[in-house]
C-alpha cells in the first residue's frame, strides 16, 4: 500500500513538474517584467496555444505588459476579428490586467491605432516608459521623414536607463523568406547607436532568432507568435540562437543593469535564454 | 557627347542601365548600396528631378502649339480617352490585387500605375510600327497618363515642413519669372537658378512635390522656335535657348543617378506589392485602353489613319512599361521601407512590357511582323476607311 502511495505521489509530482513552466528568469520583485509576441493574429490554433502557454507562465512570472511586434491581425479586420484573433486568444491575460502595446506590421490595418487594447493612442509610432525602461514602438512599414525626425527627437530626450525599440521588420535576420531589412538599417541603426538603444525586437520572419550584438545592440526576431515557417532560418556569422520548429514567444525581465530573456515554444520548452548587460553611452 | 553616351540617350538606356547596376549592387552589397542611395535620395529625387519634369513640361507646352499633338481637341480626343481608360484599368487591376489580400497600406499606391515610361514606349512603338501615326497617339497617351499621376503625387507629398510662406514663395517665383521674361533675359540658367529657387522652396513649404517646382515657370522660359513635339519631331533641338538642349547633359546625369538611387531593391520574396504593380500595368492598362478606345470609336471618334485595331493592341501593350516614371511615382508615394521596396520591384518588372508589346506585334502580325518574319516596318503605308481591324494598305 505504501509503495502504491509513493508511486502515486511520484506520478503527481512528476506530472506537476512536467506541466509547470520552466522559468530561467530571476523573477525579482522589483523588476520590470514583460512578454513579446510577433506575427500572432491568425485566430488559429497555434495562436491560442501560445496564448495559453503565456498565461501558464504568467502564473509564475507575472509580466505586466506584452509588446506586439506587428501582424497583430491577419486577413479580415472587422470588429469580430479583433475578438477572434486577439481578445479570445489572450482573454485570460487581458482579464489579469496585462496590457498590450502594439506596433504595426505589413498585414495590419492602420485603423488598429485606435483600438484601445493596443494602447497606440491613435498614432503609428509612439513611446512610453515603465520604471527605468523606455519603449519606442515604430512603424517600419513607412519610415517617412516625419517619423525619422520623431524617433531621433524621442531618443535624444530619453533619460531612461534602458531604451528598447520594437517594430515589425527586422534590421538583422537570418530568415530565408524575408531576412534583414537593410534599407531601414542604414537609417535607424546610426540613431540607435548614437542615442544608446540597448535592445531591439522585431518580427516578420516567422521564426525565433537572437543575433550577436551588432554595434553594441542586441537584436531579437520573434515572429512566430501564431505563424510558423518551419526550417526558414539559416545560420550565419550573426547568429547567436535560433528556433524554427514551432511557434514561440518571449519573456523579458529588466532588473537594474541587466535584461534577462527567455524564449519559449508553444509547448512550453525553453529554446533560448540569457542576459543582456546595459551598455553605457557617453 | 561621346558615341556611347549619345547611343544610351537616344535609345532610352540610361535608366534601365542605371537600374540594372543598382539592382545588382543592392543584392551584392546591400549596406553600401543603401548608404549611397540614402545619401543621394533627397538631392536626386526632390531637387535634380525638377530638371526632368521641366523638360517634360516643355514637351507638353510644345504639343499644344500649332502642329503639336495636342493642338486640336479632335486630334487629341482619342488618345486622351485611351490614356484615361488605360489609367482607370491599371488602377482597377492594381487595387483588385491589393484588396484581395490584407496589406492595406499598398492601397495608397494606386498613383504608381498611372505611370508610362514615355521614352521607352516611344522607342518600342517606333521599332515595331515604324514612324507612322502611332507616335503622336503615343505621345498624348504618355502625357495624359503621367499628368494624372503627377497631379495626384504633387498633392500627395507630405512635407514635414509645411509653412505659410510656401504659397508666397511660389507667387514670388512666378513674378520673378515673368519679370525676367519681360526683361528679355535669354539665359535659361538664370531663370532656373533665381525663380527656380523661389519655386522649389515654395513647393517644399506648401507640401507639394518639389520635383515639380520648375513646371509652372516653363512657359516663361526663353524658347527658340521649333516644330512639333519631342515625340514626333526627329530634328535635334540644339538651340542654346531651348530647355531640352540646355538640360540635355545634366538631365541625363540626373536620370542615371535617379536610376542608381531608386533602382536597387533586395529581392527576398515577391510580395503582393510586387505583383499588384505589374498586374495594373500588364492587365489593367491594356484592357482599359482597348475598352475605352472601343467605346469611343463606337460613339463616333475616329482612329488615326494607318492605325488599326491590331496596332492599337500593340500600343496598349507598350503602354504597360511604367519603368522610369513608375519608379519616380513609387518613391513619391511611399516613404522608405518594405512597402516601397515591394512597389519598386513591381515598377522595375514593368520593363517586361517591352516583351509584351513585341509578343503582341508578333501575335497580330503587325509592323515588323506583318509578313510573319521580323523585318523593318513599311515606310509609309496608306490606309483607307475607319477602324476596320487590320489596316488596308495601298501598294
Amino acid at each position: 500500500m505504501k509503495r502504491v502511495g509513493a508511486l502515486l505521489l511520484l506520478l503527481v509530482a512528476g506530472g506537476w513538474a512536467a506541466g509547470a513552466p520552466d522559468l530561467t528568469l530571476p523573477n525579482r520583485a522589483t523588476s520590470l517584467k514583460f512578454a513579446a509576441i510577433g506575427d500572432n493574429g491568425t485566430g488559429e490554433v497555434p495562436e491560442y496555444d501560445v496564448g495559453r502557454q503565456m498565461m501558464a507562465y504568467h502564473g509564475r512570472f507575472p509580466f505586466e505588459l506584452v509588446i506586439m511586434l506587428g501582424d497583430n491581425l491577419y486577413g479580415r479586420q472587422e470588429a469580430r476579428d479583433f475578438v477572434a484573433k486577439f481578445e479570445e486568444p489572450y482573454r485570460p491575460l487581458l482579464n489579469a490586467g496585462v496590457q498590450f502595446y502594439a506596433a504595426l506590421g505589413n498585414h495590419d490595418n492602420p485603423s488598429q491605432e485606435t483600438y484601445p487594447p493596443f494602447h497606440m493612442g491613435g498614432a503609428r509610432y509612439y513611446t512610453y516608459s515603465k520604471r527605468n525602461v523606455r519603449f519606442f514602438a515604430l512603424d517600419s512599414n513607412l519610415l517617412d521623414a516625419k517619423q525619422r525626425a520623431w524617433i531621433e527627437s524621442a531618443l535624444r530626450q530619453s533619460q531612461d536607463d534602458w531604451k528598447i525599440c520594437y517594430f515589425h521588420h527586422p534590421l538583422y535576420s537570418d530568415g530565408k523568406t524575408h531576412g534583414s531589412q537593410v534599407d531601414l538599417r542604414v537609417v535607424l541603426e546610426p540613431l540607435f547607436v548614437k542615442y544608446g538603444v540597448n535592445v531591439v525586437f522585431s518580427g516578420h520572419d516567422h521564426v525565433y532568432e537572437r543575433l550577436k550584438p551588432q554595434k553594441g545592440i542586441t537584436y531579437f526576431v520573434s515572429g512566430a507568435g501564431g505563424q510558423l515557417r518551419k526550417g526558414d532560418v539559416r545560420r550565419s556569422d550573426l547568429t547567436a540562437a535560433q528556433f524554427d520548429q514551432d511557434c514561440s514567444f518571449m519573456l523579458i525581465e529588466v532588473s537594474g543593469d541587466d535584461l534577462f530573456f527567455q524564449a519559449i515554444s508553444r509547448t512550453g520548452t525553453t529554446v533560448d535564454s540569457g542576459v543582456v548587460h546595459r551598455r553605457t553611452t557617453s | 557627347m561621346n558615341r556611347e553616351f549619345r547611343y544610351a540617350v537616344e535609345h532610352s538606356l540610361v535608366v534601365p542601365c542605371g537600374a540594372a547596376i543598382a539592382l545588382v549592387w543592392a543584392n551584392w552589397s546591400a549596406e553600401s548600396y543603401f548608404r549611397f542611395a540614402n545619401a543621394l535620395a533627397f538631392a536626386v529625387n526632390d531637387v535634380g528631378m525638377a530638371m526632368f519634369f521641366a523638360v517634360m513640361m516643355q514637351e507638353v507646352l510644345e504639343a499644344t502649339m500649332v502642329g503639336g499633338a495636342l493642338h486640336t481637341w479632335r486630334r487629341a480626343m482619342l488618345p486622351i480617352v485611351a490614356a484615361i481608360g488605360g489609367t482607370i484599368g491599371a488602377i482597377g487591376a492594381y487595387e483588385a490585387v491589393v484588396l484581395s489580400g490584407d496589406e492595406r497600406l499598398l492601397a495608397a499606391g494606386w498613383p504608381i500605375v498611372c505611370a508610362i515610361d514615355g521614352g521607352l514606349m516611344y522607342l518600342v512603338v517606333q521599332f515595331l510600327l515604324g514612324k507612322g501615326d502611332a507616335r503622336p497617339f503615343v505621345a498624348l497617351m504618355v502625357i495624359v497618363s503621367n499628368a494624372i499621376g503627377l497631379i495626384v503625387i504633387g498633392l500627395h507629398q507630405q512635407s514635414a515642413n509645411v509653412q505659410w510662406a510656401g504659397p508666397l514663395l511660389i507667387g514670388s517665383g512666378l513674378i520673378v519669372s515673368i519679370a525676367l521674361k519681360r526683361l528679355r533675359v535669354r539665359t535659361i540658367w538664370l531663370h532656373v537658378v533665381i525663380s527656380g529657387a523661389f519655386m522649389w522652396w515654395g513647393f517644399w513649404w506648401s507640401g507639394l512635390h518639389p520635383a515639380l517646382a520648375l513646371v509652372p515657370i516653363v512657359p516663361f522660359l526663353p524658347r527658340a522656335p521649333r516644330g512639333l513635339t519631342f515625340f514626333v519631331d526627329s530634328s535635334p533641338h540644339d538651340s542654346s535657348r531651348h530647355l531640352e538642349h540646355v538640360f540635355r547633359i545634366p538631365e541625363q546625369i540626373i536620370l542615371l543617378l535617379f536610376a542608381l538611387v531608386n533602382g536597387g531593391a533586395v529581392v527576398h520574396a515577391v510580395e503582393r506589392g510586387a505583383w499588384a504593380v505589374p498586374a495594373g500595368a500588364f492587365i489593367g492598362r491594356p484592357i482599359g485602353t482597348l475598352v475605352a478606345v472601343g467605346i469611343a470609336v463606337w460613339l463616333g471618334l475616329r482612329l488615326p489613319a494607318r492605325l488599326g485595331r491590331r496596332e492599337l493592341v500593340v500600343i496598349a501593350c507598350a503602354a504597360s512599361c511604367s519603368f522610369t516614371f513608375g519608379l519616380f511615382f513609387t518613391t513619391a508615394v511611399f516613404p522608405l521601407g518594405p512597402v516601397l521596396t515591394e512597389a519598386k520591384v513591381g515598377a522595375l518588372s514593368t520593363l517586361a512590357g517591352v516583351l509584351l508589346a513585341i509578343a503582341a506585334a508578333w501575335l497580330f502580325a503587325v509592323g515588323r511582323f506583318s509578313s510573319g518574319i521580323l523585318r523593318p516596318p513599311r515606310a509609309s503605308p496608306k490606309r483607307q476607311g475607319r477602324f476596320r481591324g487590320r489596316p488596308v494598305y495601298r501598294e
